[in-house]
């Protein structure tokens, strides 16, 4: 009932305001978007259904994945009113707001947060403040392949939560799935970035950053940390269940869809890949946890900030509080199916789209085991030096030595926060 | 010597503008900034030698420069010298070579980083073909990019694979730039082919190869999207050049008085090491 | 033309020594044509599969390039074909004209210019990107075709190609030309640049190519989509959750084939007799 009201309330006041920007808009503001390199069918909608509402047009500039980075770097390092508004990957939040590149959405959405899953909002926060909304959210599943389950006689893993697989069975199940004689291997991730791979020291009970976000030292290379890439680096390297080498999500997707790999622990997305393996027989489960540690899953996805310099602060604003109502949403989630950050989508679509075991795991894990990716001002730099070191073990390097070194430069690049 | 006071500068005008404005102005903004140092929120302050000084200090950077000097050291003449064999070997008419010339420029026509996209995949140890290949020809699968012992041999096959052909071109212009009075001449004079191409051809050849040397060594020196594309540095540094310190520096990093500061002191390797080459390349009567 | 190339066993040298190079260049691109041409869940096959339907299609389909027409990769081709041979128009006059002077004049200065010309072409461009974005903004010309053009017709490498060929041709032929009372321009236009067509065709593609390749610039300077050029439309493919990759290969395909009608445009320059004609 009170959520109702505040509802109400909210839309009232989104609907006033936006009619008042809608007149001003008339002058046609074009709102500079750097977004994602989504195909266009993705992308085009939103921004148009946002202009048929209020008469602001938003150029979405559509970048390849590494180029929004860099583009983005170099726009906002020249400090000028460009972009307007811009995509946000989670964990860089922090890492923009340190820089004065985004503007606190705290008192603008003020009345809406609770409409949000909270675990959504923690990748925005920085300094306790909101720096940018959470488009969408992400959580990591294990997808099995049936009929290689068939195949070698072996029971198919439970999609319920509670009986979640432990490493140690998902161990012993690979190896009866690996045949080498025909390059089948058991299980993969689907690549090695630390957004994949933390949850295998965090779930083993490592913290993977020191308490005050900035030191790695003790953490990055802490014991449980080595443990747990040691006991990933022999699922390659002395078991030989899994692929050496899978660094592209888009590689190992490949593998799994040809029958090559019998389980693949992946994002939803996955989900869209896949359709295009007609063959491909797959079922769900959820991600699997040390038996000594708690069950861990990664999260996070793409958020939208304001540009503090913005010469529309207004136009900007209203595009991102457009973006945050349940018809934005709504749409949204149509055009790329990332768990909705709003519960109110999650209850709406409960007994059309949610009817799959896919998203009871998923809205399971964003309300339990969900758990962000350091929230600290440098995840760029532990980001790419984690990232090289998880690559390195994957291919063989000494488990140790990697993270010390890692340890070693995430440290000194962290000075410059203190 | 021909010499004119106003009329050299009317030919070079437009050039040099275009260049001052696009190219070096930013250069000198960019080698400017090497002495600076950018505060989180964006203040600029001057730091005089600071950031060279880092790069003393820091092992990654000594490391990184071993590297990126070994791998010029190698690629450079390797280049040069596939490119000028190509070119010999379509240079002379024969039924067809038109075709075989083409085939050879093809990689041209893909830029850098779609070439290490293709590589990634081509080379991948799960589903590339050029392992599938290898075994059944015998030699078995290699880990290339994946090795820390290949990694940077694998960077500079897909280099040459790219660059060869296209600096065939120059070398092709420059054959047919000779006069085929000057090989006639030397045919009545009793010269065989070796003695033909060792000289008359090279001494006529040396500034197209200049020409070559210079610019493939100023390109492979700032050699930088397949690193980034393929190995990110790796595996265990191996192929962490210059380039991609600088790149990670400014881009990763939000440091961009060091980045500068690497970009700085590569453009003062490759201006020594093109020197050098300019003086190799040169003849002997301008020599003396 | 003379005998040694002529014999039977050289030639089959030749023909062989060739054949394997071709092989060694194309093979990538011989895979990466028929996966483009293969359906989308079988484009890659595993290692240990290895034989002819790692190249074969089992079924031919050319779905992968009807999406592409109806997407904004016709548009990108449009964009970085006139960028391309504007650039090359402009490029190749302007070049040369600085070549050439650079090549016959004495003039004071001469040694320091011809450095900055060396020096334009060896600082990374990630150096640099940032105040050339700051100075196009400042033009006012952010997300238009002279961002993509303008800073890319004078081109240092290609003036320093221009400067090594000119200088082969020998001087007496200038001299000659001024004592008729020839202007310098007459000179440059009407001696030089025919005795140079190896030479123009050459630094032509290679503007071309530079641009036909550039990827980074016209992401920063121009990435409304009207501006979208071919190889950000490539890249578009590659997507970190999803790879279109049946797309990637028949964009990066086309690429190639688009991007080598140029060299196959002048391959007819590469002839001897034009300039071994002029030089006596």
């Amino acid at each position: 009932m009170q959520i109702g009201r505040r509802q109400f309330m909210a839309g009232l006041a989104t609907t006033t305001l936006l009619g008042s920007i809608g007149r001003a808009g008339a002058q046609s503001t074009t709102l500079s978007a750097p977004w994602m390199g989504w195909p266009e069918e993705q992308v085009a909608p939103l921004m148009a259904a946002f202009e048929k509402e209020t008469g602001i047009k938003v150029a979405a500039e559509r970048l390849p994945i590494a180029e929004l980075f860099k583009t983005l770097e170099v726009r906002l390092q020249a400090r000028n009113e460009i972009p307007d508004v811009y995509l946000v990957d989670g964990p860089l939040t922090a890492s923009y707001a340190a820089r004065g590149h985004l503007l606190v959405l705290d008192e603008m959405l003020a009345d809406d947060l609770e409409r949000f899953l909270p675990s959504t909002l923690v990748q925005g926060t920085y300094d306790e403040k909101l720096y940018a909304m959470p488009l969408g959210t992400s959580t990591q599943i294990l997808f099995y392949n049936k009929k290689l389950f068939a195949e070698a006689g072996l029971p198919e893993p439970s999609a319920d939560p509670a009986k979640r697989m432990t490493w140690e069975e998902a161990l012993s199940i690979a190896q009866a799935l690996t045949k080498p004689e025909i390059s089948q291997f058991g299980i993969a991730f689907e690549n090695c970035n630390p957004y994949q791979l933390l949850a295998l020291p965090q779930s083993w009970g490592a913290e993977v950053i020191g308490p005050d976000q900035l030191t790695a030292a003790g953490y990055v290379n802490g014991d449980a940390m080595v443990d747990a890439m040691t006991w990933y680096q022999e699922l390659h390297q002395t078991h030989k269940v899994a692929p050496v080498g899978t660094f592209q999500t888009g590689v190992t997707q490949e593998m799994f869809g040809s029958g090559k790999l019998a389980m693949i622990v992946g994002g939803t997305w996955n989900l869209v890949g896949f359709e295009k393996f007609e063959g491909l027989d797959f079922g769900v489960a959820p991600h699997p946890y040390f038996a000594k540690g708690t069950p861990v899953t990664p999260t996070g996805s793409w958020h939208i900030g304001i540009n503090p310099r913005t010469a529309h602060m207004e136009e900007a604003k209203a595009f991102v509080r457009w973006l945050s109502t349940r018809d934005a949403m709504d749409l949204w989630f149509e055009l790329r199916q990332y768990p909705p950050s709003l519960r109110q989508i999650w209850e709406e679509r409960a007994s059309t789209n949610f009817i799959d075991p896919v998203w009871e795991i998923v809205q399971h894990e964003l309300e339990h085991t969900a758990t962000p990716r350091p929230a600290t001002p440098g995840y760029r730099e532990y980001e790419d030096f984690l990232k090289t070191a998880m690559q390195d073990i994957n291919t063989g390097a000494d488990v140790r030595a990697t993270l010390d070194r890692a340890a070693q430069n995430i440290d000194r690049e962290m000075r410059k926060y203190r | 010597m021909i010499s004119s006071r106003w009329t050299p500068f009317l030919f070079l005008a437009p050039a040099l503008a275009g260049l001052l404005i696009f190219r070096l102005t930013p250069i000198l903004v960019a080698v400017g900034g090497s002495l600076s140092g950018v505060s989180l929120m964006g203040e600029l302050r001057y730091v005089g030698l600071e950031n060279f000084e880092y790069l003393a200090d820091d092992p990654e950077f000594w490391e990184s420069l071993r590297t990126t000097l070994y791998f010029n050291l190698l690629i450079n003449p390797i280049q040069l010298a596939v490119a000028f064999a190509l070119a010999l070997l379509v240079f002379r008419p024969l039924p067809g070579v038109w075709f075989y010339r083409t085939l050879l420029v093809l990689p041209m026509a893909v830029s850098t980083g779609i070439s290490a996209v293709l590589f990634g995949l081509f080379l991948d140890g799960n589903l590339g073909p050029m392992n599938g290949f290898l075994e059944w020809i015998g030699i078995g699968a290699q880990p290339f990019h994946r090795s820390h012992d290949q990694a940077l041999y694998t960077l500079i096959g897909i280099a040459t694979w790219k660059g060869a052909g296209y600096w065939m071109l120059f070398l092709l212009a420059g054959l047919y730039s000779i006069p085929s009075t000057v090989y006639e001449a030397a045919t009545i004079d009793g010269a065989n082919g070796w003695q033909r191409f060792r000289y008359v051809t090279l001494p006529l050849m040396r500034k197209p190869m200049a020409f070559v040397l210079v610019a493939d060594t100023a390109i492979n020196f700032l050699f930088f999207a397949p690193v980034y594309i393929l190995t990110s540095g790796g595996p265990s540094g191996s192929t962490s050049v210059l380039m991609f310190q600088a790149y990670r520096a400014a881009f990763t990093f939000s440091d961009i008085g060091r980045s500068l500061a690497i970009s700085t002191v590569l453009l003062g390797i490759i201006a020594i090491i093109v020197v050098l080459e300019f003086r190799f390349m040169r003849s002997p009567e301008e020599a003396k | 033309m003379d005998n040694p190339f002529q014999k039977p066993h050289v030639l089959m040298l030749r023909y062989g020594l060739l054949s394997i190079l071709a092989f060694i260049v194309v093979f990538p691109l011989v895979w990466l044509a028929l996966a483009s041409v293969r359906p989308q869940n079988e484009i890659f096959q595993p290692v240990s599969d290895f034989g002819w339907n790692t190249f074969i299609p089992s079924r031919f389909t050319l779905d992968n390039y009807r999406t592409l027409l109806n997407g904004d990769f016709p548009l990108a081709v449009k964009n970085s074909t006139f960028v391309a041979l504007t650039t090359v128009l402009f490029g190749v006059v302007v070049n040369a004209l600085a070549g050439f002077a650079f090549a016959v004049f004495d003039f004071r200065g001469k040694n320091l210019l011809f450095l900055l010309v060396i020096v334009s072409f060896m600082m990374p461009f990630e150096a640099i990107v940032l105040p050339l974005y700051v100075m196009i903004r400042a033009f006012g010309w952010a997300n238009s075709y002279q961002a993509l053009i303008v800073p890319e017709i004078a081109n240092g490498m290609v003036i320093f190609l221009f400067r090594q060929f000119f200088a082969s041709i020998p001087r007496d032929f200038y001299e000659a030309a001024r004592v008729d009372g020839a202007s310098w321009f007459y000179i440059f236009a009407r001696i030089a640049m025919p005795l140079s067509w190896p030479t123009i065709a050459t630094s032509g593609l290679m503007l071309f190519l530079a641009q036909w390749d550039s990827f980074f610039w016209p992401v920063v300077a121009a990435s409304d989509s009207a501006y979208a050029v071919v190889q950000v439309a490539i890249a578009r493919n590659i997507n970190f959750e999803q790879n279109d990759w049946g797309g990637l290969f028949a964009s990066t395909n086309l690429a190639i084939l688009l991007g080598t009608i140029p060299f196959l445009l002048i391959q007819r320059f590469y002839v001897r007799t034009l300039i071994s004609g002029g030089i006596k």
